[in-house]
């Protein structure tokens, strides 16, 4: 066989350690498709474009790894779209390869032809169009290493299809002088100083810890800060997980549906050292009431990321795990024995009076189940209550075991991402935690599961509703329900059957112990169905428009 | 209330079709509007610069330049407000000549150091350059005598010593 443009393709993808590729074929993605085909590269075929996205963002969030999928031109390349804008707004790595009509017909409004380049500009890090083979191994070899370095993100590379079929010659010279972005600002050990002066002189002071915590593999770096300089940390919902919580510094999430201690410590404390976050409004609510006494640093590999929401006195542009290493020996031994003593006894207060956390009967399911799985199985929550439940509940032993759609919010991500979550962690255990809403966006992916026989745990909390939408209007639409009953005639055991995949459905108020025990004991894909009442809702939450330290507990009357 | 104010930045890009395209992006997102821009290719014909003008309170111009800054395929950027540099820019104007003003124009054009380019049926084409304000303050001066229509570049900008 001839050399081609899709050989190249194959052999940059194993270059860069890629094992498995998410996508579902067309037209124009044929000549790659069919060049796979010789390759150990695994083509997993999903049910739909949006869900290879999502696989291969779950992937990359449970491997650390570039994930990838691939597309045809035209409504397969439209149908990545929110899942590289989900990978976008958490900073994912992934590369999405998009099939295009040949170059000849660009412009023309071919077949399945769409500006794939000019519609992902603001959700990518960065994108190629390659209209000259010659630049094709240089534009791939860029794509991973944009996406996988610096602040990570999508890229999306767009191959026409003559591209893809024409004949040359693979390249074999080293790559040289690929294009980085965030590594313009140079460091500068006095900044340092200044952060861990400021940290020294401080009584109340708080580190809040971002996504770009485990981004950065900083666990380690960071649990010796926090034990030497004798910091409690809170996180965001990305951070969730990012050093271990069990040496008794973690004071929880912040924000709307955060832990109203972790979001007053923030409010009352003097310094806050923020690491790999960019203070979303989820994180702050209000920006100008946020932490209104405190000096605030903060360390981020993205320039773009310092001071976007609120105002920096001590910013430094860096690698995580390097800036917190070059840290360290500046930052003083301390005490803060009263500063500790406060806030310890408050978080003992906390869990006396909310025993399930504020998450209900949910709260005690998710526990059950994260205790009937192995150590170390992986949570894929999706998006609304069952998300918020899930992150309040689930405890996190390793960085990389709880997977949500934190910034973008998608709801349907949780399957989908769990496919690769699987695929790229084949001897963890996966559970998807979903409602009934999330599930239905991608329920297609069943089939999927099926096929390949993932052995994935699904459990719907059912309730028959959108239940954040109907705790919201609840709340603050003076329970005006509107758009947010699905119903409760859908048997989804029956429809899981349909698929292939055995399932069972429990009422939650009634012990649900036999249906997660027979979960965890089936070896294939396992739905659990359990019935929720749709007035069982998420507390304490910030109304919209208030500052983190106006948390509510329950309706007011 | 914050103070609105004016930047000028030089861009140095790689030469490729859509780098304007994204830098435009980082202005849209913001709701920021480009005031003017100019671009043309650099002793490297590799590179292109783009001198752009937009205004905005300091705090989002600072966020803006950052976002650009983090484009791959943006060299570097400098802010010209800040560092000393001549910004000029460069006015085509069309003017209505008759026999009554002929003379006036003409006298203001020499006043001006403009360069008549074309007579055409009584249109005369004027080159005048000078700094964004001239340029306001020259179109200001020639509306009376009948101007008929003008095309301005936007500011070009160079550093005064390199930067």
């Amino acid at each position: 066989m001839e050399t081609i443009g899709a050989d190249i393709i194959v052999k940059i993808l194993q270059e860069e350690g890629v094992d498995a590729i998410f996508g579902y074929p067309g037209a124009n993605s044929l000549p790659l498709n069919d060049r796979l085909l010789d390759s150990p590269i695994r083509h997993y075929l999903t049910r739909h474009e949006q869900a290879a996205a999502h696989a291969a963002d779950g992937y990359a969030r449970a491997t650390g790894k570039v994930g990838v999928c691939l597309s045809t031109s035209g409504p397969g390349a439209t149908n990545l779209v929110t899942g590289i804008a989900t990978a976008f707004m958490d900073s994912s790595p992934i590369v999405a390869l998009t099939a295009q009509v040949n170059t000849s017909l660009l412009g023309q409004d071919a077949f399945q032809e769409t500006d794939i380049i000019g519609i992902t500009m603001p959700i990518t890090k960065h994108s190629f169009q390659v209209n000259d083979i010659n630049n094709l191994s240089y534009a791939l070899k860029q794509a991973f290493h944009l996406a996988g370095t610096g602040r990570p993100g999508p890229v999306v590379v767009d191959l026409p299809r003559d591209i893809l079929a024409a004949k040359c010659k693979c390249p074999n010279e080293p790559y040289e002088n690929l294009a980085e972005v965030s590594a313009k600002d140079i460091d500068d050990p006095e900044q340092l100083e200044k952060i861990a002066k400021a940290l020294d002189q401080s009584e109340r002071p708080v580190l809040i810890l971002g996504g770009g915590v485990k981004l950065s593999g900083a666990d380690n770096e960071i649990r010796v800060l926090v034990e030497k300089a004798k910091i409690p940390f809170v996180t965001t919902m990305m951070g969730i997980g990012s050093i271990s919580a069990g040496n008794g510094y973690d004071f929880g999430f912040i924000g709307t549906h955060g832990y109203e201690l972790a979001n007053r410590m923030v409010h009352q404390s003097d310094f806050i050292l923020a690491v790999g976050t960019r203070f979303s409004d989820r994180s702050t609510s209000i920006t100008h009431e946020f932490a209104p006494m405190a000096t605030i640093a903060q360390i981020d590999i993205d320039p773009t990321s310092i001071g976007k929401n609120i105002k920096v006195d001590l910013p430094f542009i860096g690698d995580i795990k390097e800036t917190v290493t070059a840290l360290l020996p500046m930052v003083s031994f301390k005490e803060r024995t009263q500063w500790l003593a406060r806030t310890k006894n408050e978080k003992t207060d906390y869990h006396e009076k909310n025993p399930d956390n504020g998450c209900g009967p949910a709260g005690h399911l998710i526990r059950s189940i994260q205790n009937q799985m192995p150590a170390g199985t992986i949570a894929v929550a999706d998006v609304g209550l069952n998300q918020i439940w899930t992150v309040r509940t689930w405890q996190t032993g390793a960085a990389r075991n709880l997977i949500t759609s934190g910034g973008m919010g998608t709801m349907g991500f949780s399957l989908p991402a769990a496919i690769g979550a699987k695929v790229g962690m084949p001897d963890r255990d996966v559970v998807v935690i979903t409602g009934d809403g999330g599930f239905y966006m991608n329920i297609q992916e069943l089939a999927t599961i099926s096929y390949y026989n993932f052995p994935l745990k699904i459990v719907v909390i059912n309730n028959g509703h959108l239940g954040m939408i109907r705790q919201m209007q609840d709340l603050f639409y003076g329970s005006r329900f509107t758009t947010c009953e699905l119903g409760n005639r859908v048997d989804l055991v029956a429809v899981a059957r349909g698929f292939g995949i055995e399932g069972r459905r429990v009422l939650i108020d009634e012990d649900p112990k036999e249906g997660i025990d027979e979960m965890s004991r089936v070896n294939g894909p396992y739905l659990l169905e359990v019935m929720v009442d749709p007035e069982s809702y998420v507390y304490p939450i910030i109304p919209p428009g208030r500052s983190n330290v106006e948390m509510i507990f329950g309706k007011a009357v | 209330m914050t103070k609105v104010k004016e930047k000028t930045v030089s861009i140095l890009v790689n030469n490729k079709p859509d780098v304007l395209a994204r830098i435009a992006g980082v202005f849209s997102l913001r709701s920021f509007n480009i005031e003017s821009i100019s671009a043309n290719i650099t002793k490297d014909p590799r590179m292109t610069k783009i001198i752009l003008t937009t205004r905005g309170n300091q705090v989002n111009l600072d966020k803006i330049e950052k976002q650009i800054n983090n484009l791959v395929d943006i060299v570097q950027v400098n802010d010209l407000t800040k560092i000393p540099s001549v910004r000029r820019e460069m006015l085509l104007i069309r003017l209505k000549v008759s026999k009554e003003n002929q003379k006036r124009v003409s006298q203001t054009i020499e006043k001006l150091e403009g360069k008549v380019l074309s007579k055409e049926g009584g249109s005369w084409i004027v080159e005048i350059t000078g700094d964004a304000d001239d340029i306001v303050n020259i179109i200001d001066q020639f509306e009376k005598f009948g101007m008929d229509d003008f095309t301005r570049t936007g500011t070009i900008a160079l550093e005064q010593i390199h930067p």
